[in-house]
């Protein structure tokens, strides 16, 4: 016959004398357990899909970076090669590596003018509401479209920059930005912040709304001028906020494959080139999947670290849950 | 109660079914044939039209078609190979049969042609022959084409020229004399080695015949990619030659103010419908200089791992007879190195559309002159490693000496990994 707990624990409680808190830290326990349980019954089909779907790929793709491999050959260990191919051979590896960093680099200018736009339509602006959608509007087109319009917008011969330049008299020669080495990154990386400055205004909005304003009051009373509330109120308590901005502008700089795919196919000569178009390239263009698979274990090693440092950056508790 | 029975019966029978052996399977007679095609969902009807024909040759049979865009069919053929479950038939386009067959997705098909000549005798040799890897033949024409020559006729005559270019000389003047303005006076597709004729017509290949080794880096080498980046800087090549790949070339030529495009034949169909000026008036139709010419054909292969090969070459049989193929030559307006058909179709364009019929029989002459199609199992890593430095030098980031001696010790580099 099965004992009910609390009678388990009377029978214990007769024979020792610290029994009533053992009792009760039993009970805690055991309720804590359920609760566990419960709570890990409803995550275990989202962990599966995540174990399934994220980390057992990626551990295979690491296990690939050490072979040699093709879809119709068998595996053969292949030590350290693809990784010394790739620092010591592949010339592509490194401009694409140097044009990943140039495109996070330009996140912070996305970010600074995304709080920029989010401070206007904050502030009493006639039509603020208007000129926010408007901003945002860029964002939930697809990235496919947004490379073929700013394709076009760029375009030597007939394209809306250039005419607009040479309209104004602002050059005499038509610039090819997508053909010429010097402008096509920049070019890509101007359409890049165009798409994604909407949202970050709105993440950045949302961050500035939640400010209490008896902080800017007090402020204010203490005579504080508009530069210091920014620098002293405004800037620290949107650091959560600036903390998404900036992963999300890592993860974009990393996955921003099919702006540059459409625009410029990586081209010129690789001047546009991502890691993660690089790494499409080996593995589709060339059917390399063993060197790409060690490309992807460079980009995401690459991507922990930086995404450690913008936590670090924010004071190292970014993203935490505060418990009332 | 009996419904619930009914119910119970069925999915019993279901779950059962699909523990079946594969072979037993093949004893109730149904055999499944998967066919991926590339691009061509327009000829749904068409298809459906010889599936049923083929279904009513070979009882049984259930036919699976899938067809996937440009970019997205060469991923997927790979997926469904590292998933061990690819299509049959597979509609390869270019060099890359020749890769998959290198890599050994694909069936040699050299027995069954040489079992059933009267097949073989059906092709032009030299398209056939363009996917021989290795001394084996793996891909039959499925629809074929090659580059050309593409001009102006009114801004050739706007700038006093009478006749096509008949070397690179004369294709560089007459662009030089034929832009200004917003005109520039020549363009060339450039994928796919589209771009290599430039090259060929001036004595430059890319690899010795036995493929182990680059010629490419020679003086005559030198001097070819030196003018065309002479040209490039100088507007005469609109930039767009180098960096563009389908819709901005052919959009440029079609908008009038290009005054040749280097293309094979499927872009005149493509500036057609967008260019107002072309009439058979107004556009000129020419082989390049030495009749060299870039192919760009697409091939029916089937997969090493298909289920049913021998049911897989039927259809291709099947595909590729005369009233099949002369069927889809007439759908989409197109060679399709079937020779009679090709014979045949262009007699029958020549009176409904005699400019489209010069384009297409500029696509079954001078054959022998192909080039750009080089057997290689590796062609896209070695094609990649050209194409960027002629990059870099037609876009003047690079001296042609320099960077084409580069481009050499990476394709000798290549070559000995592969």
């Amino acid at each position: 016959m099965n004992t009910a707990p609390s009678q388990r624990a009377g029978a214990a409680g007769s024979a020792d004398a610290v029994a009533p808190p053992v009792r009760a830290a039993d009970w805690y326990r055991r309720k804590r357990t359920r609760e566990a349980m419960l709570v890990a019954c409803f995550l275990l089909p989202s962990l599966m899909i995540f174990f399934l779907y994220r980390i057992l790929p990626l551990g295979w793709n690491v296990i690939l970076s050490f072979e040699y491999w093709s879809p119709l050959k068998a595996a053969r260990f292949a030590g350290l090669d693809n990784y010394a191919e790739m620092f010591l051979e592949d010339d592509v590896f490194w401009q694409a590596l140097t044009n990943t960093l140039i495109f996070i680099l330009a996140s912070p200018i996305a970010i600074l003018l995304a709080l920029a736009v989010a401070l206007a339509v904050n502030s009493d602006l006639k039509g603020a509401a208007i000129y926010r959608t408007i901003i945002f509007l860029s964002y939930p087109l697809m990235s496919v479209a947004v490379g073929i319009v700013w394709r076009w917008l760029y375009d030597e011969r007939g394209g809306f920059i250039n005419f607009v330049l040479r309209g104004t008299g602002l050059i005499k020669e038509p610039i090819p930005f997508l053909q010429s080495f010097g402008w096509a990154l920049p070019s890509v990386i101007l359409a890049d912040i165009w798409q994604v400055v909407g949202f970050y205004m709105i993440i950045l909005l949302t961050g500035l709304q939640s400010i209490p304003q008896h902080l800017y009051e007090a402020a204010r009373i203490d005579g504080a001028p508009a530069s210091a509330r920014f620098l002293r109120i405004t800037l620290p308590m949107l650091r959560p906020s600036l903390f998404i901005c900036a992963v999300i502008g890592i993860l974009n700089s990393f996955t921003a494959f099919d702006l540059v795919y459409v625009m410029t196919g990586g081209g010129p000569a690789h001047a546009t080139e991502l890691l993660v178009t690089h790494i499409y390239n080996m593995g589709f263009g060339e059917t390399r999947f063993d060197y790409a698979a060690a490309l992807t274990v460079v980009q995401f090693t690459l991507l922990v670290i930086l995404t450690f440092l913008a936590n670090r950056a924010v004071g190292g508790n970014a993203g935490s849950v505060e418990s009332a | 109660m009996q419904k619930r029975r009914d119910v119970l019966k069925l999915a019993a029978g279901t779950a059962a079914a699909s523990f079946l052996p594969k072979k037993l399977y093949a004893q109730t007679g149904t055999k499944k044939l998967s066919i991926l095609t590339w691009n061509i969902i327009d000829m749904e009807p068409l298809f459906k039209q010889w599936f049923a024909t083929f279904q009513s040759q070979n009882p049984g049979v259930e036919i699976e078609w899938l067809d996937k865009k440009g970019p997205e069919l060469p991923a997927f053929y790979q997926t469904q190979l590292a998933a061990g479950t690819p299509p049959d038939i597979v509609d390869i386009q270019g060099g890359l049969g020749l890769e998959w067959a290198g890599q050994g997705a694909l069936l040699d098909l050299t027995p069954m042609l040489d079992k059933e000549p009267a097949v073989r005798a059906r092709f032009n040799p030299e398209y056939l022959a363009n996917w021989v890897f290795e001394g084996k033949n793996y891909l039959i024409p499925f629809y074929v084409s090659k580059s050309l020559l593409f001009y102006n006729k009114p801004l050739f005559k706007a700038a006093g020229i009478d006749y096509a270019p008949k070397s690179l000389d004369d294709i560089l003047s007459y662009a030089k004399a034929v832009s200004g303005a917003d005109r520039t006076g020549f363009l060339t597709l450039n994928f796919d080695w589209l771009y290599w004729p430039l090259f060929r017509m001036q004595g430059v290949d890319l690899l010795t015949p036995d493929l182990k080794k680059p010629t490419f880096n020679t003086p005559a080498g030198i001097e070819t990619a030196d003018k065309l980046a002479k040209a490039t800087a100088d507007g005469s090549i609109n930039k767009i030659s180098w960096t563009g790949r389908w819709v901005e070339p052919n959009g440029a030529f079609a908008a009038g103010n290009v005054g040749m495009m280097h293309a094979h034949s499927s872009a005149y169909f493509f500036v057609k419908t967008q260019g107002s000026w072309i009439t058979p008036e107004t556009i000129g139709i020419a082989e390049v200089p030495g009749y060299w010419s870039t192919p760009n054909s697409h091939g029916y292969a089937i997969s090493k791992g298909a289920r049913n090969p021998e049911l897989a070459w039927a259809f291709l049989k099947f595909a590729t007879e005369k009233s099949q193929a002369m069927d889809f030559a007439r759908g989409r307006t197109l060679t399709t190195a079937n020779a009679e058909v090709d014979k045949d179709f262009l007699a029958e364009l020549d009176k409904n559309d005699p400019t489209a019929a010069a384009v297409l029989r500029t696509q079954i002459e001078h054959t022998d002159k192909l080039t750009g199609n080089w057997r290689l199992s590796d062609d896209s890593a070695v094609k990649n490693i050209v194409w960027a430095e002629m990059q870099n030098i037609f876009l003047g980031r690079r001296d042609a000496k320099t960077a084409l001696a580069d481009a050499e010790k990476k394709v000798e580099r290549e070559l000995r990994r592969a």
